[in-house]
């Protein structure tokens, strides 16, 4: 297949919803929604990241090869911190001290 | 084995161009493998020496050879240069950088500067550590373990961590090389189902290695930096979690091990059908259990640190998918029994290498099993018992395929044949030395010898004498392929193009290959290992 | 052999189709090798994060939000001028090509330099971890593990922009000898999938180290 082709538009569209989304996630992080806070900064940072990816990246329109390399990418980095957090987490559960 | 008239070839890539730069700026993957085997070569031979010296001073339940603190540099040492200078780029680098291109039709690997460039951060990185062992050592043991490593340690941790992290670059840019190459340069009519299992364990590794490697160089650097700065990373004092980096440690080294020995695995797939006259048995079963472990290999890394603290909930996870790794582990065992079962066997000494492998892979990986299981662990956590299993993952392995792999692919690479009979009883003594090396050291472990000491109660010295007896037998055993292949390259008698009647389109080409390995693309249209169907053609040769 | 996309095809290859898509294959993987190694980084920030939730939002208070919003906004912008300089060069537009080049490499200094004198300042509030370090909270270790992955993680992130910044000037010099053309212009795709990625990076840091501190 050839060389992924996107029209500059559809760049300064991506452009413009990357820099609305980073006020909206600024104005955000303001209120104090105790763990949320959190979690909807790293999900807009995620949108964010896709964006660039899917499209400043084409990786929206690339091969299947490229968007399993992707993946394989995520996948091993959710891999790392799911079993590393369980450990965190599940620590105390047991009413055995040291445990 | 045949006798045929040697195919006369005009110009070979041994021959193509001459000179010492010729070697050092070259980007064709056959001289970089031979530059690599070179160099891994002597660090087996370094790291070997070290061992000796700690089995030497074994020999006596007292301190009378090295003192503790030399004897602590010793296994460290020995851990580094065998586990990133010897075993992880041993079979990639060198036979993989040469049989891969070959084996799928092409001219080259994706990126033949990025091998070179390979080598050379190998080198730089194999440089530095060396400098940080003769320096003063490092008296870490290989794994780093914090806070002993950033707090307390006084040798040349950062220098040895630097080194490390180097040898990382070299490892990813071998990774992608290889990844790439496997996607993209088949010859026309090579599908993934076309492919030999070489090329599917090869590319299992290197998953792991891109995967994998950026997590250790990492590591390395925080405790490079919590050594340099004493900022807390991992100083409980101070805020940070030990324990943390032995996730971040093992979520590599476990993986390692798998780069250590699907590489094996790819060699032994190849030499038993060779042998045996059969096509490999349960094709696709082998070829997707290499993916499987290389998948499941990054799950299990917490079972290095039962004993560490960690929650029994995590524990027991791990210790679950630990188990699940045996599975992909057993089908590659029993496909290569059953590959063997009703073949007409050759014994020629790839193959004695081979079927020693299976029988110690075996053993390693049940020894493993018993390890995954919680209580056992805790019984014999940090003894001679893990010490042994493992080296029976890597030296009954890995060593054991990698000399298997040599041979077999040796009259390709050099256009000569070696000694058979000689080989033959060296790849015996091998097998015999090293058996005598660490059968015993299950035992000491089960009866309760920790690791990584110098002296140790009088009633284990007749078990530590028998595997430093082993040791010495093991040790000949790996001198004399050095010797005799070393005396082959220039007098054996001259190879065919495919003296083993094997499948593959490494065979296909003359030995020594041109430089560019084939006079035209070759085009593939059979299922692989199809020595059955083609037992005129492979005979004809 | 005048055809510049037959002179650039190297010997291992058998069409410039595949060459490109290697390169480009090569290129992604690398990345996923970044991913990984600031993923570490990002897991260990978290259990230290949840391990220490006062500490670390001690720590994060002093960030300077304003000036970590326009070093974000500066780099989406290379981001855009990237993704225009790859639409010149499929053009054929070597002029504009140029220009979105070194459009790149300043907008890139000029984040290096508010980057950096956020370090030194920092440096004076006695916020760098080491011996110089100083706090007066109860948490003082824990606000000094922050600022530990702070200047490691966003200093690797500053390296990166550097060697961003030199794979830029690099294509700029091909540009300017005329190695590009409509129909091979491999390169510039392959060195801004780079800096996108490293655009990405800064997404994330820029919500793991700034937002944080904001409520209190
Ligand atoms: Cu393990």
């Amino acid at each position: 297949m050839t060389a992924p082709r996107l029209s500059r538009r559809t760049y300064v569209f991506a452009y413009l919803a990357l820099l609305a989304l980073t006020l909206i996630t600024t104005l955000i992080a303001y209120l104090n929604l105790g763990v949320w806070s959190t979690v909807i900064a790293i999900g807009i940072a995620t949108v964010m990241a896709s964006i660039v990816a899917g499209i400043m990246m084409h990786a929206l329109y690339e091969s299947l090869l490229i968007r399993i390399i992707v993946s394989g990418g995520i996948i091993w980095f959710f891999f790392m911190i799911t079993l590393t957090l369980g450990d965190y987490i599940s620590r105390g559960w047991l009413p055995v001290p040291g445990k | 084995m045949i006798e045929a008239v040697p195919v006369e070839v005009e110009k070979n890539y041994l021959t193509e161009k001459q000179g010492v730069l010729s070697w050092f700026l070259t980007t064709d993957h056959k001289r970089i493998a031979i530059l690599y085997t070179v160099a891994v070569t002597a660090l087996f031979f370094l790291g070997g020496f070290f061992a000796l010296m700690m089995r030497l001073e074994l020999l006596s339940p007292r301190n009378w050879l090295v003192s503790a603190e030399t004897y602590n540099k010793l296994f460290t040492m020995h851990g580094i240069i065998m586990v990133w200078f010897f075993l992880i780029p041993s079979i990639p680098n060198t036979l993989g950088n040469f049989v891969m291109p070959m084996a799928l039709g092409a001219k080259d690997l994706a990126f033949p500067k990025l091998n070179l460039l390979s080598w050379y951060v190998f080198m730089f990185a194999a440089a530095v550590t060396v400098y940080a062992l003769f320096r003063g050592g490092v008296d870490t043991g290989w794994t780093f373990y914090t806070p002993f490593s950033t707090s307390y340690s006084t040798t040349y941790v950062v220098a040895a961590a630097v080194g490390i992290f180097i040898s990382g670059f070299s490892s990813i840019l071998t990774g992608l090389n290889f990844i790439a190459t496997t996607h993209k340069m088949r010859a026309p009519g090579l599908t993934w189902y076309r492919l030999p299992i070489f090329v599917w364990s090869m590319y299992a590794t290197s998953l792991i290695l891109v995967l994998a490697t950026p997590v250790l160089a990492i590591t390395l650097l925080m405790v490079a930096v919590e050594r340099i700065f004493q900022v807390g990373i991992f100083d409980p004092a101070l805020g940070g979690d030990p324990v943390l980096f032995q996730h971040m440690f093992w979520f590599y080294s476990h993986p390692a091990v798998y780069i250590m020995v699907l590489p094996a695995m790819a060699v032994v797939s190849e030499i038993i059908p060779a042998f045996a006259r059969k096509p490999l048995f349960g094709y696709k079963a082998v070829a997707w259990s290499s993916i499987a472990i290389a998948t499941l290999g990054f799950l299990v890394w917490g079972h290095h640190m039962f004993t560490a603290g960690t929650s029994v909930y995590s524990a027991m996870v791990f210790s679950f998918l630990s188990y699940c790794i045996a599975v992909p582990s057993a089908i590659k065992v029993f496909n290569w029994a059953a590959t063997i079962y009703k073949g007409s066997i050759s014994w020629d000494t790839p193959m004695l290498y081979a079927i020693g492998f299976v029988g110690l892979f075996t053993i390693g990986g049940m020894t493993g099993l018993f390890l995954a299981a919680l209580g056992f662990d805790v019984h014999v956590q940090d003894t001679y018992f893990v010490v042994a299993h493992f080296h029976y993952i890597m030296v009954g392995g890995t060593v054991m395929a990698f000399l298997g792999g040599v041979h077999y692919w040796w009259p390709k690479i050099s256009g000569k044949m070696y000694p058979e009979g000689l080989a033959r009883v060296c790849a015996i003594v091998v097998f015999l030395g090293f058996n005598l090396t660490f059968f015993p050291q299950f035992v000491l472990g089960y009866l309760g010898m920790p690791r990584r000491y110098a002296a140790y109660p009088e009633e284990f010295q007749f078990l530590h004498i028998l595997s430093t007896a082993g040791a010495t037998i093991l040790g000949v055993g790996y001198v004399a392929p050095l010797l005799y292949l070393l005396w082959a390259w220039k007098y054996a008698k001259p190879a065919t193009s495919n003296p083993w009647r094997a499948t593959g389109l490494e065979w296909k080409t003359p030995s020594p290959p041109p430089a560019h390995n084939f006079e035209s693309t070759p085009v593939v249209n059979t299922r692989p290992y199809d020595y059955e169907a083609m037992k005129e053609e492979l005979d004809l040769v | 052999m005048s055809d510049p996309v037959a002179l650039e095809l190297r010997e291992q290859f058998a069409t410039p189709e595949q060459q490109r898509e290697t390169a480009s294959a090569g290129m992604w993987i690398f990345l996923m090798t970044e991913v990984l190694m600031f993923g570490a980084l990002f897991s260990a920030y978290t259990v230290y994060r949840i391990l220490h939730p006062q500490g670390f939002a001690l720590g994060s208070s002093e960030m300077d939000i304003l000036l970590g919003s326009i070093n974000t906004a500066i780099l989406l912008t290379t981001s855009l001028m990237m993704a225009f300089a790859e639409s010149n060069a499929q053009e054929g537009n070597e002029r504009w090509l140029a220009i979105c080049l070194i459009a790149v490499m300043l907008l890139g200094a000029v984040f290096l330099y508010v980057k950096f004198s956020e370090y030194i300042e920092h440096y004076h509030e006695h916020k760098a971890p080491g011996f110089w370090f100083e706090d007066s909270s109860p948490y003082a270790n824990n606000v000094q593990l922050f600022f530990v992955f702070y200047f490691i993680m966003t200093g690797l992130h500053a390296v990166h922009m550097i060697i961003g910044i030199g794979i830029m000037a690099f294509l700029l010099f091909r540009t300017w000898v005329g190695s590009f053309s409509a129909q091979y212009h491999t390169p510039i795709v392959i060195g801004g999938l780079y800096w996108h990625f490293v655009d990405i990076v800064w997404i994330f840091l820029y919500a793991i180290f700034y937002l944080p501190g904001l409520h209190r």
